[in-house]
């Protein structure tokens, strides 16, 4: 099932309508691919077992109900490399999490192998690109995306060529050089670059959340600017979506409710997790500040350093007066469109050995 | 969970190493760590490697010791890594402190905000050491102290020491009776001049002690003692020269592989006792040395301490902390008055 223009008008929506895109594997799901049996493994897995990461169901759902709150038609799809086969399990699981979501694309890997392309098993930046370009030309021209993918293996490369092109910031003419660099099968390349006039409309993409499952360093992101938001945990990626709007947070406290009933995080980790958005730029003190007060209320975050002693904190404010100790309050967060990109560093780091 | 703060700016490879070591302990244990000094420098480090920012906290400081400064003015330093890290304990924000910074600085840090424990009249710094087994099972390290902290000892330091060592053993290598040497310099009880000689009097007539007498320099490398007692001058020229002991013999044998071939090819044939020779004296395994003798613990690791060090050495401080080190010293030490 895909994303579709709405056929009827209704009332003006209060903002701008949110697309929301999730990979599956390794953002929504803890899917082992490893070795050849844990991907048999996943492949017939039941509903039932299959494992989502701590926290996305509760964020998808907080999406949704603050789209509602806000009057804001807010939309989820799925984008999976996984072939439609195994998509019963996949809705039956994502029915279990009492997941609200608008489509769900599969990879149709049975057609590569009818056609002897065995090689387009493990490619999926060309499937990923095209989806990504059908799902833009589909969706309303006022429409924001935000796009959550992960850190694993070949799926990085899509989302680094992706989710720029979708953004509008790559154009079509320098697309097929980027398309055969990284192998995508000349048909889908075909498909890609028919629809890439028709999609670049600006800066559509709001943020690109990468789940660093594998705990790539996050320093690797920065070449793609500071809408690429690499985040430890959902609590993480829920932080900045309130920061943005795009979720109350209510639903930030109901994620890091999960975290720590189902997942064993606890007050500290969590606010750890907090200071760590702040140093690296993606929320700004006061962004920060402003989610751990009604976090502290409810007891969900407990600081990440116990408070100083009195005398201490009593020093700490009047150096603060006179100036000298401001570091903390000037940090602000980095504008997620802030400087333009260094396409050709990217794509040189994307395939460096490739012809 | 035990919070360690680690003075990232402490050694000659800080921060870039101290950082690297806490960021791969983040990974791999749920232990809680705070990293002191410039919060810029070390979240540069720490953004380039992979790591765990639930396990992690900052703590700015704007200062560092170097190590070659002198220990005395460079703790009225206020603002340095090293003593905002030892205050973040003696406030109760951090459990214990690691740092591979000047050592002189760390024991007068510890002696600055610490307080030494009921009945302790000096701290020690202990360091272990490979040694030799007597027995199956028996711990390849062994323990020495005092190895700098105090220069030096009476009587009733001497078997102070004994008891902190006894407890440390006890706790962290899991040692359920270590085996106690004074080291002397022969083996009859009156050796070694008035205070070595009242203090084997004293450590013979401790119950709670398991007590072997006095070794000599040539039985340290050997199982007879798990915890060797001392004063501080002779523990660090003893443990300068294992170090220096160890870079000697691995310089010759770099150097007559280059001479001739049937050399080269013997050390070849040698290559794996001497890989497993020079892993039993590398520093970087062991995990650092504690200061014993006060509430709080301090493991002081080498100065050229590398990541992998470092990571064990915070290790070696959650599992002290999580032990209660410090209490069974004081209940030792009660007991044993």
């Amino acid at each position: 099932m895909r994303l579709r223009r709405p056929r009827t008008a209704s009332a003006p929506p209060a903002a701008p309508p949110v697309l929301c895109r999730w990979d599956l594997d390794k953002t929504y799901l803890r899917s082992e691919f490893d070795t050849l049996r844990s991907l048999l493994r996943t492949a017939f897995e039941k509903a039932e077992d299959k494992v989502d990461v701590p926290g996305v169901a509760e964020l998808i759902k907080g999406l949704k109900a603050a789209g509602e709150r806000h009057a804001r038609d807010t939309r989820v799809v799925f984008v999976s490399a996984s072939p439609p086969q195994i998509g019963s399990a996949i809705r039956k699981k994502l029915a279990l999490d009492g997941v609200p979501y608008d489509g769900i694309v599969f990879k149709d890997q049975l057609a590569h192998i009818r056609r002897g392309k065995l090689r387009n098993l493990r490619e999926h930046v060309g499937f990923k690109l095209a989806e990504l370009l059908r799902g833009r030309v589909d969706a309303p021209v006022e429409a924001r995306e935000l796009l959550f993918g992960d850190d694993v293996g070949v799926q990085r490369v899509d989302e680094r060529v992706g989710f720029p092109v979708v953004a509008g910031r790559l154009g079509p003419e320098r697309l097929a050089p980027v398309l055969r660099r990284v192998h995508v099968d000349p048909r889908l390349a075909d498909e890609v670059l028919a629809l890439a006039p028709r999609a670049v409309a600006g800066d559509v993409v709001v943020r690109i959340f990468i789940n660093l499952e594998r705990r790539s360093p996050p320093a690797a992101f920065r070449l793609f600017g500071p809408r690429v938001v690499p985040t430890f945990n959902y609590f993480q990626t829920a932080v900045v979506l309130a920061a943005d709007g795009y979720v109350d947070p209510e639903d930030v406290a109901r994620v890091a409710r999960v975290l720590i009933d189902g997942a064993g995080y606890t007050g500290r980790r969590l606010a750890n997790s907090l200071d760590d958005l702040v140093r690296r730029g993606h929320l700004s003190v006061a962004a920060a500040d402003a989610m751990a007060r009604p976090l502290a209320a409810v007891s969900i975050l407990t600081p990440a350093l116990t408070p100083p002693s009195r005398w201490r904190r009593a020093l700490l404010a009047v150096r603060r007066r006179v100036g000298r100790s401001g570091r903390r309050s000037e940090q602000t967060a980095l504008s997620p469109l802030a400087g333009p990109l260094d396409y050709d560093a990217i794509l040189d780091r994307l395939a460096p050995t490739a012809v | 969970m035990p919070t360690i703060a680690v003075d990232a700016m402490g050694g000659d490879l800080a921060p870039d190493e101290v950082v690297k070591g806490v960021a791969q302990i983040s990974l791999t244990t749920d232990i809680e760590t705070v990293l002191v000094g410039d919060e810029r420098r070390i979240q540069a480090v720490l953004e380039g490697v992979s790591y765990n920012p639930e396990h992690i906290a900052i703590l700015h400081a704007r200062d560092a010791i170097g190590m070659a400064e002198e220990p005395r003015e460079a703790v009225k330093r206020k603002d340095a890594s090293l003593l905002v890290a030892v205050r973040a304990v003696a406030d109760g924000r951090a459990d214990a402190v690691v740092s591979a910074g000047n050592t002189g600085a760390c024991v007068l840090a510890c002696a600055k905000h610490f307080r030494l424990l009921r009945g302790i009249r000096r701290a020690a710094l202990a360091s272990v050491f490979p040694r030799g087994r007597e027995h199956p099972g028996q711990d390849r390290l062994a323990l020495m102290l005092d190895v700098g902290a105090t220069v030096r000892c009476e009587a009733d330091e001497l078997v102070q020491f004994a008891i902190m060592g006894n407890a440390y053993a006890r706790r962290v290598s899991k040692v359920s009776s270590p085996a106690i040497g004074l080291l002397n310099m022969g083996s009859e009880e009156m050796k070694g001049g008035e205070a070595l000689a009242e203090a084997h009097r004293r450590l013979r007539e401790l119950p709670s002690i398991n007590f072997v007498g006095n070794v000599e320099g040539n039985e340290l490398v050997r199982g007879k003692a798990d915890v060797i007692v001392c004063e501080g001058l002779l523990g660090n020229v003893t443990l300068k020269l294992f170090e220096g002991i160890s870079e000697v013999l691995y310089d010759l044998t770099s150097a007559a592989s280059e001479r001739r071939v049937a050399w080269r090819v013997g050390l070849l044939l040698l290559a794996r006792g001497i890989e497993r020779l020079r892993a039993l004296t590398d520093y970087t395994q062991y995990g650092g040395s504690p200061i014993l003798g006060f509430e709080h613990l301090l493991i002081k690791c080498h100065g050229r301490s590398a990541a992998h060090a470092i990571g064990n050495a915070v290790k070696v401080a959650a599992k002290a902390v999580r032990d209660r080190v410090p209490a069974e010293i004081a209940d030792t030490l009660a007991t044993a008055r």
